[in-house]
């Protein structure tokens, strides 16, 4: 954590850094009034070509092999393949295939795949800190320049997060006009309330409408940026302990410091994939929600909660 | 959070700005990302989850009728295995009493041997007997052909008449003993 760089704010971390154009950017001559290149943008770009590069891997890897392999064409080759594999099955079987039914998972699955791997891609790439590697190369190369190219979550910048949510918003919306019509989807903006009522629901069905996916973008940009300023503000305190107490009070508050760090560190890799889930899956309820089935659905959760009602108390 | 958040808006680092750079950025890296994932890999992924699904299905299938093929077999074989026990206690019976006819016929055919040699011996011992008594008369005519004539060529007293007797008497004795 390159705090220093940042003076003793912890957003200072977190926060997206101009490299060329904006207001202070590494490249002090193109200062401009709008950026026009950023660290998370070339950490997106990073994290779609580690993606991609690692998607076509696990894909050659899941794929049927030649013939001539016999039984074993049909297995997955490579641990980190098959862990790609397992978490598509357990996310199709469990979280998207019940929500969606047979047809729906068919055509959203890949989509919503790619979203989660991104999103978890941006995510763990945010977790290593290779921004803090660059500020430390530069000072020991003696750079006059602090300069560092690359680092940081591109999913704690908010643009990031609502461009994403941009696109669910749109898939949802195109899935609804074509599952429903028109029609249905008007009807769908009543949610089946009287025509007096209209005046109500309109405004009400639309902000949900925005909400919905608005919520999924500052859901992950504040569990991202939340997560990296704990950890910055933890990096802090043996700073503000060496400014206070010297050299002792840095170790000494260093110490906790470090291993909270570590505790946070873990927790943050477990939100990295919680928060990939929960963007994933919430995209899926949706879609769900705009569906002809969405009503047989929910008749269906009703019925089971009946059942369940109806088990006796031991 | 939200205290950091507000003393940002001063001029210090605030993540609430919004730049177009960013989201533009991200809106064409996942684009791209998702035309290689939906040409290159997803095709792939897919054809081997789905053909790995198809594989297992028609092994399990597959498992299955040669499970209840084999029960089949098992049971044919079981019923075969009763019949043929049935069978084998039907011949063990039949053959039982095969052979107590077997013994029954035996023990007639003895019996029935036994009666005939009983008749024959006695029938031989009664012609034995009827022959030893024809023998005897014969004999004894004989033997009294003989005093008779040893009477008629000398005379005898009365104590030699005895003696005569007593003599034909055991000579007779001895002709029925020998």
């Amino acid at each position: 954590m390159h705090l220093i760089a940042f003076g003793d704010n912890p957003l200072g971390h977190v926060v997206d850094k101009a490299i060329i154009g904006g207001e202070n950017p590494i490249f002090v001559d193109t200062a401009s009034a709008t950026p026009y290149l950023t660290m998370h943008m070339v950490s997106l770009v990073v994290a779609g070509l580690i993606f991609i590069m690692l998607m076509l891997y696990v894909g050659k890897r899941i794929a049927t092999g030649r013939e001539t392999e016999g039984n074993d064409r049909y297995l997955t080759t490579g641990r980190f393949a098959q862990m790609i594999e397992v978490i598509i099955l357990y996310m199709r079987d469990t979280a998207i295939h019940p929500v969606l039914g047979d047809e729906n998972t068919k055509k959203y699955l890949p989509f919503l795949m790619a979203l989660f791997f991104f999103i978890l891609t941006c995510n763990v790439i945010g977790l290593i800190p290779m921004m803090d590697v660059q500020y430390l190369g530069s000072g020991i190369m003696g750079s006059e320049l602090e300069w560092a190219f690359f680092g940081g979550t591109a999913t704690s910048n908010l643009a990031v997060t609502a461009a994403l949510a941009a696109i669910c918003f749109i898939v949802i919306q195109v899935h609804a006009f074509r599952e429903l019509g028109i029609k249905g989807w008007l009807g769908h903006l009543t949610g089946g309330a009287p025509l007096y009522m209209l005046p109500i629901m309109l405004p009400v069905e639309l902000m949900g409408m925005l909400i919905k996916p608005s919520a999924l973008a500052v859901r992950l940009f504040a569990n991202m940026v939340a997560g990296h300023t704990l950890m910055a503000m933890l990096a802090l305190f043996g700073k503000m302990a060496y400014g206070g107490l010297g050299v002792g009070g840095l170790l000494g508050i260093s110490a906790i410091s470090i291993v909270s760090a570590v505790a946070i560190g873990f927790l943050e890799l477990f939100v990295a994939f919680l928060q990939a889930f929960i963007f994933m899956f919430l995209t899926t309820v949706f879609i769900s929600q705009m569906s002809h089935h969405h009503e047989d659905h929910h008749e269906e959760f009703e019925e089971g909660l009946t059942e369940y009602s109806e088990v006796p108390a031991t | 959070m939200l205290a950091l958040l507000l003393a940002a808006s001063d001029g210090d680092p605030n993540p609430l700005n919004v730049d177009l750079a960013p989201a533009i950025t991200a809106l064409i890296v996942f684009g791209l990302v998702c035309l290689v994932f939906f040409t290159k890999v997803w095709p792939a992924i897919g054809k081997g989850l789905d053909d790995r699904q198809a594989k297992i299905r028609q092994e399990i299938e597959a498992a299955e009728q040669a499970q209840a093929e084999a029960r089949a077999s098992m049971d044919r074989q079981q019923e075969e295995l009763a019949k043929a026990r049935a069978e084998a206690n039907e011949m063990i019976s039949q053959a039982k009493a095969d052979a107590e006819a077997s013994a029954q016929d035996l023990r007639d055919r003895a019996q029935k041997e036994l009666n005939e040699l009983r008749e024959n011996a006695s029938r031989e011992i009664r012609a034995a007997k009827e022959a030893a008594i024809t023998e005897l008369h014969a004999e004894s005519a004989a033997l009294a052909t003989a005093i008779a004539s040893r009477i008629l060529q000398r005379e005898i007293n009365a104590q030699d008449q005895q003696s005569l007797i007593d003599e034909s008497l055991r000579e007779l004795e001895t002709v029925r003993n020998g």
